[in-house]
C-alpha cells in the first residue's frame, strides 16, 4: 500500500514556541487516521502544514505523491478547525462556489450539491442564507463543502466539535462511508471517544512531539491492561483476602469502591483466571478490562495528562 | 487561473448586487437628473403676486414717477435687463470653453426665450395707490396686516402688499445738505423678488425726481454713469484666449475626483470583504481550495470590476451629458484612455494596501489605526489639486508624478489641465506606477499569506514589514 501522506523530520516554531518537533509520519492510503492530543498539542499546525496553508521551518512532506498539497488541492477535502460560511450567501450558491473552486464542472456541480443537501437532511435550505442556519446545520454545509468534489484524501480538523449527539452519529456514519469507499481520511479530535470508535490508525501528539503512531489493533494489543474486573454478588466477599490470594496467575489485587481489579501475571491467559473465579466466587460481574485511549494517553504523557482529563470531563458533561 | 476568475466573479457579484451598492451608485446621478428640473418646476409654480402698493408722498413730487416705475411695462423692462445681464455673465463664463457656433447660437436663443417670456417668475400684478401726504401712517400700516392672517378676507381681492413713506428730504437736501432715506413697510411674506423690485422702482423714481428738480437730463445722466465692462483675454501663443478659471479647474478636478472615488470606494469594499472573510472564519475554508495568492488576486480583480462599473456609470454619464450639450470637445478623448490606464494602476496599488491591511486584522476597528496613514496619503492629491493645476509643470508637480501610489492621481490632473506637459512623462509615470503596483502586490501577497490565518492581537506596521521580509 502506498502512503497518501509522508512526513519526515518536520519542524515548525512560532516565535519562541515549538509547535511541531521532528515529526515523522506515514499515512497509508485507505486508512482512517485519528490525530489525538489536547488543545495546543500541534494537531492543527500539522494539518495546516499538510495542507500547505502554513509552511514548515524544515523537514520533508509529500501529499498524494506531490511535494505540496497546492499541487493536489483538488484531490483533497479539508474541513478546517477555524471554519465559517459567507453569512449573506445562500447555502446552495455557497456550495456551488466551493464546488467550482475545487474544479467540479459547472454542469455537474448543481446536481451534486442537491444530492448532498438531501443526504444530510438540508434539502429545503438551499435557498436560505447561511446566517439563517443553526450551528449544527452550518457544520453540515461545511462538511459538504469539504467532500463535494469526491476527494481521495479527506482531512477533518475537529469535525465533531459543536455537534449534538444525533448529528455526531450522522457525521460518524458519513465518515465511515467515505472510509468504506476506500478514501484516506484524517481527523483530529481531543475527544478520545470518537477516535476509539472510528479509527484504523492512531497518531498521538503532545507539546509538538509524537507520542504514539500505530494501527488501532496494535494499540489495543500494546496497551492491553491485562486486568480482570470482578464484582462479587455478596459485597462482603470483596474483603476476603484469602479468596483472592488463592487464585493462580494473579500478580496484584486492587480494591476499588465497587469492584476488585486483578492484575494478571506475565504469560498467563485471562481465561484460566476467569474460570477459577466462576468456581470460587458468586459473581455479579466478571469482565476483562479493555484499554481506553484516555488511559493510554495518560500512561504515555504522565502527569501532563491533567489538562487533558479536565478537558475530557468538560466534554463529557457537554455530551451528558 | 479559473479559480482566480471564480473568486473574482463572486467578489464582484457579492459587492455589486447588494441593495446598498445599487442605491449608492445610481441614486446620486438620478437625484441630479431629477432634482434640477423639479426645482425649476417648483420655482415656476410660485403663486402670482397680486395687490397694491400704497404711497405716502410727503415730498409731493415723487408719487407719479413711482407710479410710472411700477407700471407693468417698466417692470417687464427691468426684468428683461436683469435676464440679459445674467445671460452675458453666463456667456462670459463659458468663453474659456471653445464652443461650436451652433451651441453658442442655441444658448443665445435659449437665453433670448427666457428674456422674452420674462424668465421663470410670473410678472406680479401690482397697482399703486397714492395716499394723502398727511395720512396716518399707523392706520395705513394696519391695512397691510389685513392682508394676512385671520383678516385676510377683509382685504378682499386687492390686499395691501407694501406701504412706502417718502419724506421731503429724500428729494431736496435737508439743512445739513444731505438727502434722507425713505421707509417701506411690507407684508411679512411678500416675495423677496417682488419686494426688491418695488425698492428698485422707488430708488429709480427718487433719483430721477432729484435730477429733474435740479433741471438735469435724466436719460443723459443715466447713460453717463453706466459702468463699462472689462473684456479680459489671456495672451497665448495660439492667439488671445479668454481666461476662464472655473472651466480650467473643473475639468481636471472632475477627472481626478472620478479616479479617486472609484479607486477609494472599491478599496474600501476590498478591505471590508477581506475582514469579513476573516471574522466569519470562511477564510480557511476558501484556502482549502485556492492559494492565498489566487484568493488575493481574484478579490482585487473582482473589486476592480466594481470600480470599473462605478467609473463607467459616472464617467459615462459625464460623457453622455457632454455629448448631449454638444460640448464633448471640452475633454480630450485620449484622456479617457489615460483615465482607464491610471485607474488600473492606482487601483492595484491601493487595493494591495487594503488587502494587506484587511488580511492582517480581525475586525474593522483594528483596521482604523493601520488605515489612517493610507488615508493621509490618499488625501494628498486632493490637497494638491489647486497648486498643481495653477502650475502643472512646476518641479513639485513633476516630482509628485513619479511618486507611487499618488502619481496616477497627479498625472490625470496634469493631463486634463490646460497646459501641455512633457510627452515623455506619460509613459515614464505609467512605468513607475506599474513598478509600484507590482511591488505593492508582492508585499501585500506576503502579508496576506501570513495575515489571513492570524487571529488575536492586531499587528502594527513594524510587524507587517517583518512579514514582508519573511520568506
Amino acid at each position: 500500500m502506498t502512503d497518501a501522506i509522508r512526513i519526515r523530520g518536520l519542524n515548525k516554531t512560532f516565535g519562541p514556541k515549538t509547535a511541531v518537533r521532528a515529526l515523522d509520519l506515514a499515512i497509508p492510503q485507505g486508512s482512517l487516521y485519528g490525530f489525538i492530543g489536547p488543545n495546543g498539542a500541534g494537531k492543527t499546525t500539522t494539518i495546516r502544514m499538510i495542507m500547505s496553508i502554513i509552511f514548515p521551518d524544515s523537514g520533508e512532506l509529500s501529499v498524494l505523491g506531490k511535494a505540496s498539497a497546492v499541487e493536489s488541492k483538488d484531490q483533497i477535502g479539508y474541513l478546517p478547525e477555524e471554519r465559517g460560511l459567507y453569512r449573506k450567501m445562500k447555502v446552495g450558491a455557497f456550495l456551488n462556489y466551493m464546488g467550482k473552486l475545487k474544479g467540479i464542472d459547472a454542469g455537474a456541480v448543481d446536481r451534486k450539491v442537491k444530492t448532498w443537501l438531501e443526504r444530510v437532511g438540508l434539502a429545503d435550505c438551499s435557498k436560505k442564507k447561511c446566517e439563517e442556519l443553526s450551528k449544527g446545520m452550518q457544520q453540515k454545509v461545511q462538511y459538504i463543502a469539504a467532500v463535494l468534489h469526491e476527494p481521495n484524501l479527506i482531512i477533518l480538523d475537529e469535525p465533531f466539535s459543536g455537534l449534538d449527539p444525533v448529528n455526531r452519529r450522522l457525521l460518524r456514519g458519513l465518515i465511515g462511508e467515505q472510509h468504506q469507499a476506500g478514501r484516506t481520511l484524517i481527523f483530529s479530535t481531543h475527544a478520545m471517544f470518537e477516535a476509539e470508535q472510528l479509527c484504523t490508525h492512531l497518531f498521538m501528539i503532545h507539546k509538538g512531539n509524537k507520542v504514539l503512531d500505530m494501527p488501532m489493533d496494535e494499540v489495543w494489543r500494546t496497551y492491553d491492561p491485562r486486568t480482570i474486573i470482578v464484582e462479587p454478588l455478596d459485597a462482603a466477599d470483596a474483603d476476603r483476602a484469602e479468596l483472592w490470594n488463592a487464585l493462580h496467575g494473579v500478580s496484584a489485587v486492587h480494591h476499588t469502591d465497587e469492584h476488585v481489579e486483578l492484575r494478571l501475571a506475565d504469560n498467563v491467559a485471562p481465561e484460566g483466571v476467569m474460570e477459577q473465579l466462576t468456581r470460587t466466587v458468586r459473581l455479579r460481574r466478571l469482565e476483562l478490562k479493555k484499554a481506553n485511549l484516555e488511559e493510554v494517553f495518560i500512561s504515555l504523557v504522565g502527569g501532563d495528562a491533567a489538562a487533558l482529563r479536565a478537558e475530557a470531563d468538560e466534554l463529557e458533561s457537554v455530551k451528558g | 487561473m479559473f479559480k482566480t476568475l471564480h473568486v473574482a466573479i463572486r467578489e464582484f457579484l457579492a459587492t455589486a448586487l447588494t441593495r446598498g451598492f445599487i442605491i449608492g451608485i445610481f441614486i446620486p446621478p438620478l437625484l441630479m437628473v431629477t432634482i434640477i428640473p423639479a426645482t425649476v418646476a417648483l420655482m415656476g409654480g410660485t403663486p402670482k403676486v397680486n395687490g397694491h402698493v400704497a404711497i405716502i408722498d410727503k415730498s409731493g413730487v415723487t408719487a407719479e414717477r413711482i407710479k410710472d416705475q411700477l407700471s407693468p411695462e417698466k417692470m417687464a423692462e427691468r426684468n428683461r435687463q436683469r435676464l440679459e445681464r445674467l445671460g452675458k455673465e453666463v456667456e462670459k463664463k463659458m468663453e474659456g470653453i471653445p464652443l461650436p457656433p451652433d451651441a453658442k447660437e442655441q444658448m443665445q436663443t435659449g437665453m433670448q426665450q427666457q428674456v422674452d417670456t420674462g424668465g421663470l417668475l410670473d410678472q406680479p400684478d401690482l397697482r399703486v395707490t397714492v395716499l394723502a401726504a398727511d395720512a396716518d401712517i399707523e392706520k395705513e400700516k394696519a391695512e397691510i396686516l389685513k392682508a394676512i392672517g385671520k383678516e385676510k378676507d377683509a382685504a378682499g381681492a386687492d390686499p395691501r402688499l407694501a406701504l412706502a413713506v417718502i419724506p421731503p428730504d429724500a428729494i431736496t437736501p435737508n439743512t445739513e445738505g444731505t438727502y434722507g432715506n425713505y421707509e417701506v413697510f411690507t407684508a411679512p411674506k411678500l416675495d423677496v423678488a417682488v419686494q426688491s423690485d418695488i425698492e428698485r422702482a422707488i430708488n429709480t423714481a427718487i433719483v430721477d425726481t432729484r435730477l429733474a428738480s435740479l433741471g438735469m437730463d435724466v436719460t443723459k445722466i443715466r447713460s453717463l454713469i453706466k459702468q463699462p465692462e472689462a473684456d479680459t483675454k489671456a495672451v497665448t501663443a495660439s492667439g488671445d484666449k479668454a481666461t476662464n478659471e472655473a472651466a480650467k479647474m473643473l475639468v481636471p478636478g472632475a477627472f481626478m475626483f472620478l479616479l479617486w472615488i472609484s479607486v477609494f470606494t472599491c478599496g474600501q469594499y476590498l478591505l471590508t470583504s477581506t475582514i469579513e472573510e476573516k471574522s466569519s472564519r470562511v477564510m480557511e475554508v476558501i484556502l482549502s481550495a485556492v492559494s492565498p495568492m489566487q484568493l488575493m488576486v481574484g478579490k482585487i480583480i473582482g473589486q476592480m470590476a466594481v470600480g470599473s462599473l462605478i467609473l463607467l456609470v459616472y464617467g459615462g454619464l459625464g460623457v453622455v451629458s457632454l455629448i448631449s450639450f454638444a460640448m464633448m470637445h471640452v475633454i480630450d478623448p485620449m484622456n479617457l484612455v489615460y483615465l482607464a490606464i491610471y485607474f488600473v494602476l492606482a487601483f492595484f496599488m491601493i487595493a494591495s494596501l487594503m488587502a494587506a491591511i484587511g488580511s492582517a486584522v480581525s475586525d474593522i476597528r483594528e483596521a482604523q489605526s493601520l488605515m489612517s496613514p493610507i488615508m493621509i496619503v490618499l488625501v494628498i492629491p486632493m490637497m494638491l489639486w489647486m497648486p498643481i493645476l495653477r502650475n502643472p509643470n512646476s518641479l513639485f508637480a513633476q516630482i509628485c508624478s513619479f511618486l507611487p501610489p499618488i502619481n496616477p492621481f497627479i498625472m490625470i490632473l496634469r493631463l486634463s489641465g490646460a497646459e501641455k506637459i512633457p510627452t515623455w512623462q506619460i509613459p515614464a509615470s505609467i512605468f513607475v506606477a506599474a513598478c509600484g503596483a507590482v511591488f505593492m502586490a508582492w508585499a501585500a501577497a506576503k502579508i496576506f499569506r501570513i495575515g489571513v490565518l492570524m487571529y488575536g492581537k492586531p499587528p502594527n506596521f513594524k510587524t507587517l514589514i517583518r512579514w514582508v521580509r519573511m520568506a
